[in-house]
């Protein structure tokens, strides 16, 4: 209407207005002059109104709340400068230091890497000097031995030379006794010949004792070389069994080195597949609790609120806490709401990774 | 091997610092900006019932804006009316931001106790509550101000349920004349009352600040011509009476002048009347082109009009002393019957476009402008009092109603077809 009142004026001329104002003076006088009605409008009061106790209660409160978080929230943020300048120097101090003891522990794995690798080649050659002294021993012995068995074999033909001497004397016994038929008168020379025969024997005992004596000792010797050869081997074998206690701890050192650089690169492939479910659940949240925020008008850009949240095992959410306002107390409770409406949350099944989301933050920005 | 050692030692260290690191942190960027949702419970009641449903009231109210969501009654898990019926856990399963119960108690229906309590369902926090002694008539507007507080707790910003819609309405009578009425209606458009009845037309309802007095422009005597009524008791007064032209008042911030357009030099141009003394001052001196449609600037210095001085009407700014007027639109060849947003930075007037006009808005500071609506026939934009929707008049099937929109364009709502023409529409200042 104003626009059309508008439209007629600029529309035209003085002259229309004067039309109108001349219809509306006609129009007028025909028409009554107490055409127009007033109404009057009593107000209708609200007689008494008082806030609820509480809330003034908790208004008060609030406030009270507020101010000492404000206060406290200063404090904390200029402790917290002061403990992160703090942490930051120690932090860095400490990098330095992991630096340098890693670098320590390097070259002393380097070190012990060397000396290893050096023990090892002398305990081959030594295994080799080892198996070399067996080698010389086991001749020695084979040795002995051909020996032992050449003195068998002379002692053998001695032994058959005495047989055939004394079928020898048999037969000259034989003789004589037909000699001594043969020879009835010569009495004396056949006691001479007893004589001598005496003789004989007596030698042939005495050379018998010392061929006994000489067999003794013969037997005796061959015992001690066995003996001997006996404790030798058993030496050796003890020396075998050392030697090969030697290897066998050696390779049972390089099996352990190996399972143990082996459970490292487990352990690593665990890590990463922890952060991997990790990541997939936290963008899951992220989603759910981005479609659960309802921003309010208000919120400008800049503005920060930071949530710390418990969660149960089942991903309800335990407890929400502003733990750094964004001075916006309704951007503040609208970032609470989302969570609490977002309960439960997606977490991992996987203990490990489920570990990470018991206790964590959440930043709220508008844009 | 050399090669695995290394390994060790870099898996060593990616478990220091792996326990070093900080919990986990997630970024949350965004987020939506739906309406909230809110569980609203219908009221407890004690003695006869009253006259009208207050939560329903209050329920339609927060839904109109578009900001809110209220829960449909049948997902209400129970009806607690007050803070120890309530069993919170139940609630946070329905995901509703607040949670507002209340109760109606009266012993004669006339006198009604009323009180309400709005919770933080998670925290099981009162973020609201009041009690109140009202009489039966004034339960209705007891119900747009417990909304207006829900509103401003869960927005934080101030809610314009209790304030109150003046505009003039038109139909034929059976003689087959026309009847005008000035009406002020509740700010949902229900419970219309008239303040002034005419045969002849009635113009340009302008609320002074305190929301107790009516300007308007009257053709009762035959011209053009600015009242002021007081609201309660009725009592009015001619205050602009000049030869020619008197319309488009508009009050000053302070409620002590009014910014008229006349034409008793026999050109529009725009003066201010200081009401107290009668004193008329000429703001604008150009006779060759109609300035008129002035609204004062939130800062009590500067006014606002439209003028075809360029050529076409366009919005100029203008000190109330006088001197320069500055060009403030310039997009389009049609800009008229501006409306400053209280904050002073949003301007909302008609565009014009291929013939057709529309309510657009422009910033003041950047100087862009965005079309709100889309009918073509869209006049007389005024803003609610707290800069958030903007009233208009429009047609719909050759009737003229009222509509609304929200300064984003997001929200449009239409007022009650009613039979009659309704124009002219001015949003009250937010009541004390």
């Amino acid at each position: 209407m104003k626009n059309s009142l508008f439209e007629n004026i600029s529309a035209g001329s003085f002259t229309i207005i004067l039309h109108v104002a001349l219809f509306a003076l006609i129009f007028v006088g025909i028409d009554f002059q107490s055409t127009t009605h007033v109404t009057a409008q009593p107000k209708v009061d609200i007689v008494q109104a008082t806030a609820m106790d509480e809330a003034d209660v908790l208004a008060e409160m609030t406030r009270q709340q507020e101010y000492e978080d404000d206060k406290r929230q200063q404090e904390q943020e200029r402790q917290d400068k002061i403990d992160k300048k703090f942490e930051q120097a120690e932090q860095e101090l400490e990098d330095k230091k992991q630096e340098i003891v890693e670098q320590q522990q390097q070259a002393e794995l380097e070190q012990q890497q060397r000396k290893l690798e050096a023990e090892q080649k002398q305990q081959e050659i030594e295994v080799l000097k080892e198996q070399r002294k067996i080698e010389e021993e086991k001749k020695q012995q084979a040795e002995v031995e051909r020996k032992l068995e050449e003195q068998k074999k002379q002692q053998a033909e001695q032994e058959r030379l005495a047989e055939e001497e004394r079928k020898q004397i048999v037969a000259e016994e034989r003789r004589a006794e037909e000699e001594k038929k043969r020879l009835a008168e010569a009495d004396r020379k056949a006691a001479e010949q007893k004589k001598r025969d005496a003789e004989e024997r007596v030698r042939k005992a005495e050379e018998e004792e010392k061929e006994k004596q000489r067999l003794a000792k013969i037997a005796e010797e061959k015992k001690k070389a066995e003996e001997k050869a006996a404790h030798e081997a058993k030496v050796k074998a003890d020396r075998e069994a050392a030697v090969a206690a030697k290897l066998k701890a050696q390779r049972d050192e390089a099996a352990k080195l190996l399972q143990d650089s082996l459970d490292a690169e487990a352990r690593e492939q665990e890590t990463m597949r922890i952060n991997g479910v990790v990541d997939k659940h936290v963008s899951i949240i992220r989603q759910r609790v981005k479609r659960y925020w309802i921003k309010p008008s208000s919120a400008e850009r800049g503005l920060q609120s930071t949530l710390q949240v418990s969660l149960l095992p089942s991903g309800e959410v335990k407890v929400v806490k502003v733990v750094k306002s964004s001075g916006n107390i309704l951007f503040d409770r609208s970032a609470e709401n989302a969570v609490y409406k977002a309960s439960p949350l997606p977490v991992p099944t996987d203990p490990k990774a489920l570990a990470k989301f018991k206790q964590f933050s959440f930043n709220f920005k508008p844009e | 091997m050399t090669k695995r050692w290394l390994t060790t030692i870099t898996f060593l260290g990616a478990c220091l610092s792996f326990q070093a690191q900080a919990e986990l942190v997630i970024d949350i960027v965004g987020g939506t900006e739906a309406a909230l949702p809110i569980a609203i419970v219908p009221f407890g009641s004690e003695g006869p019932t009253a006259p009208i449903n207050i939560s329903e009231i209050i329920s339609n109210d927060l839904a109109s804006s578009g900001r809110f969501d209220p829960l449909p009654k049948r997902d209400l898990i129970s009806e607690p009316h007050e803070k120890s019926e309530i069993n919170f856990k139940d609630w946070r399963l329905l995901r509703s931001e607040g949670l507002l119960v209340g109760k109606v108690s009266t012993e004669d229906g006339e006198l009604h106790k009323v009180q309400f309590q709005l919770f933080d369902v998670y925290k099981s926090q009162q973020l609201a509550g009041m009690r109140y002694q009202v009489p039966a008539g004034g339960l209705r507007r007891l119900a747009h101000k417990i909304a207006d507080q829900v509103y401003e707790a869960l927005t934080g910003e101030v809610g314009v349920f209790s304030t109150r819609l003046a505009f003039v309405t038109e139909v034929k009578g059976v003689d087959g004349k026309k009847r005008y009425a000035l009406q002020v209606s509740d700010a949902d458009g229900a419970n219309p009352r008239t303040v002034l009845q005419s045969k002849q037309p009635i113009l340009s309802p302008s609320w002074a600040p305190d929301g107790e007095r009516l300007s308007y422009v009257s053709f009762e005597n035959g011209n053009a011509e600015v009242f002021v009524q007081e609201m309660r008791s009725g009592r009015r007064n001619s205050v602009a009476a000049f030869k020619g032209i008197n319309s488009a008042p508009s009050w000053s911030p302070d409620g002590t002048k009014l910014a008229l357009t006349l034409s008793k030099s026999g050109n529009p141009e725009i003066y201010v009347l200081e009401l107290a003394s009668g004193k008329l001052s000429r703001v604008t001196h150009n006779s060759q082109a109609i300035d008129t449609e002035a609204v004062w600037m939130p800062n009590g210095k500067e006014l606002l009009f439209t003028s075809d001085r360029g050529g076409r009407p366009q919005i100029y700014k203008v000190s109330v002393d006088g001197g320069r007027a500055q060009r403030v639109t310039f997009e389009g060849t049609y800009n008229s019957s501006a409306d400053i947003s209280p904050d002073g930075r949003t301007l909302t007037m008609v565009h014009g476009f291929k013939g057709k006009y529309y309510i657009a808005v422009q910033d003041l500071q950047t100087g862009t402008l965005q079309v709100l609506t889309e009918t073509g026939r869209d006049e007389s934009p005024s803003f609610a009092p707290n800069g958030r929707v903007i009233l208009y008049a429009t047609e719909q099937r050759g009737k003229a109603l009222l509509a609304s929109v929200s300064v984003d364009g997001e929200i449009h709502r239409r007022f009650g077809e009613s039979g009659k023409d309704v124009r002219e529409p001015a949003w009250s200042p937010l009541r004390k």
